[in-house]
């Protein structure tokens, strides 16, 4: 594709400077430059928040009603939450751990970031109170009657899809085998983790749990793996004789440790199709 | 700072951009547009849209490709006057790019 698109630039802008803000690139033609107007959306909330589960003072489960019901979603997808804050719709999408099928509340599982633009606001808000919820979206999902052993790599509140989608696996009735590798700084940070406790008992779900900081007296009676998310990945893979061909492996949480577990699968030889990766922390940092 | 969709969607509107953006601020009329549109008023950075196109179309604003950078203008002024927009990519790109 090598049409000229300098040619719209030469046609309607002239020469455009790199430092030119993208408000002040309006329709120039004629000359004029003129801020382009700012459209907002409507603000108006349409769930409420019915509570905030605190793991810690960083790390809460939120559990939100829509006012017109849970729409339709799949396993592994997001939704946006958002608040009106200083008058405008700030939003933040936010992968759901509920069951698809649920039909009254979602919920998300989300960490606080201090110097963030949203989470501050959001945990400024009472059960209750009324926030905005944006449709599911994603592709970051099952693929329907795969029978393939599921490996789901987390770090932190990465966790929250492959909640749902184990969910979905254990009701499904290819039964496929799921493991599911959550690393988090400390113990509390585990959320959802009695749930995962119990359907590793039935024997159909492998879950290991691995704090990073097992020195820190937070983590004191801690007597599972520790290390961190990638390191742990690897003795997994060992220990639990997992065939390659036979895997499809997705990963969701910080990007570092996203980038190195692929890495170590693809060194172990599994084919880039079956390392599936979430991706929705940018190059610049994480939702705040 | 947004993200554009540059040259490389024109005429592939592939469309994995739409289902996977979570705040619904990239959209198009299949009967009137030869690309998506971002709209920088409602981008929230998240990037998914980035990893997702398969034709590798989206950029941040910041680090659009030199000969791309009309772009970014595209997709802002196709919220406020597509029909300029869409005379200017026809008159760039007169014939369908394959």
């Amino acid at each position: 594709m090598t049409a000229p698109v300098l040619d719209i630039e030469r046609r309607l802008l002239g020469p455009i400077g790199p430092a030119v803000p993208l408000t002040a690139r309006a329709p120039l033609m004629g000359g004029l430059i003129e801020a382009r107007p700012i459209r907002r959306r409507e603000i108006t909330p349409n769930a409420t928040l019915v509570s905030r589960i605190d793991l810690t003072p960083a790390i809460a489960r939120f559990v939100v009603r829509p006012d017109g019901g849970v729409p339709p979603f799949k396993p592994g997808q997001y939704f946006a939450l958002g608040l009106e804050v200083d008058g405008a719709l700030l939003q933040r999408p936010y992968s759901t751990a509920s069951p698809a099928g649920t039909t009254d509340e979602v919920e998300f599982l989300i960490r606080r970031v201090g110097t963030g633009s949203f989470t501050p606001h959001l945990w400024q808000v009472a059960p209750g109170g009324r926030v905005w919820l944006g449709p599911p979206k994603g592709l970051f999902t099952l693929r329907d009657g795969d029978e393939r052993t599921h490996l789901f790599v987390s770090t932190g509140t990465g966790l929250a899809p492959f909640v749902s989608m184990s969910e979905a696996l254990m009701r499904s009735p290819t039964r496929p085998r799921i493991v599911v590798v959550h690393g988090v700084s400390y113990a509390a940070e585990l959320a959802h983790r009695d749930r995962l406790e119990a359907w590793s008992s039935t024997g159909r779900l492998s879950y290991v749990p691995t704090v990073s900081r097992p020195a820190d007296p937070a983590n004191a009676g801690w007597t599972g793996a520790t290390g961190r998310t990638e390191a742990v990945l690897d003795r997994v893979c060992d220990q639990l004789a997992m065939d390659l061909q036979d895997t499809v492996a997705y990963i969701c949480g910080n990007p570092e440790m996203i980038e190195a577990a692929a890495e170590i699968l693809r060194g172990r030889g599994f084919a880039e199709s079956a390392v599936i990766r979430e991706h929705y922390w940018t190059a610049v940092g994480p939702a705040k | 700072m947004a993200y554009v969709i540059a040259e490389p969607c024109i005429d592939q509107m592939d469309q994995s951009c739409v289902a996977v953006c979570p705040v619904d601020c990239i959209t198009s009329d299949p009967s009137a547009d030869r690309k998506f549109y971002i709209d920088p008023d409602n981008c929230i950075d998240c990037g998914s849209c980035e990893s997702a196109c398969p034709n590798k179309a989206i950029f941040r604003a910041d680090s659009l490709p030199a000969e791309w950078a009309g772009f970014a203008w595209v997709d802002a002024t196709w919220y406020v006057d597509p029909g300029q927009v869409r005379a200017a990519i026809d008159a760039s790109y007169p014939t369908r790019v394959s």
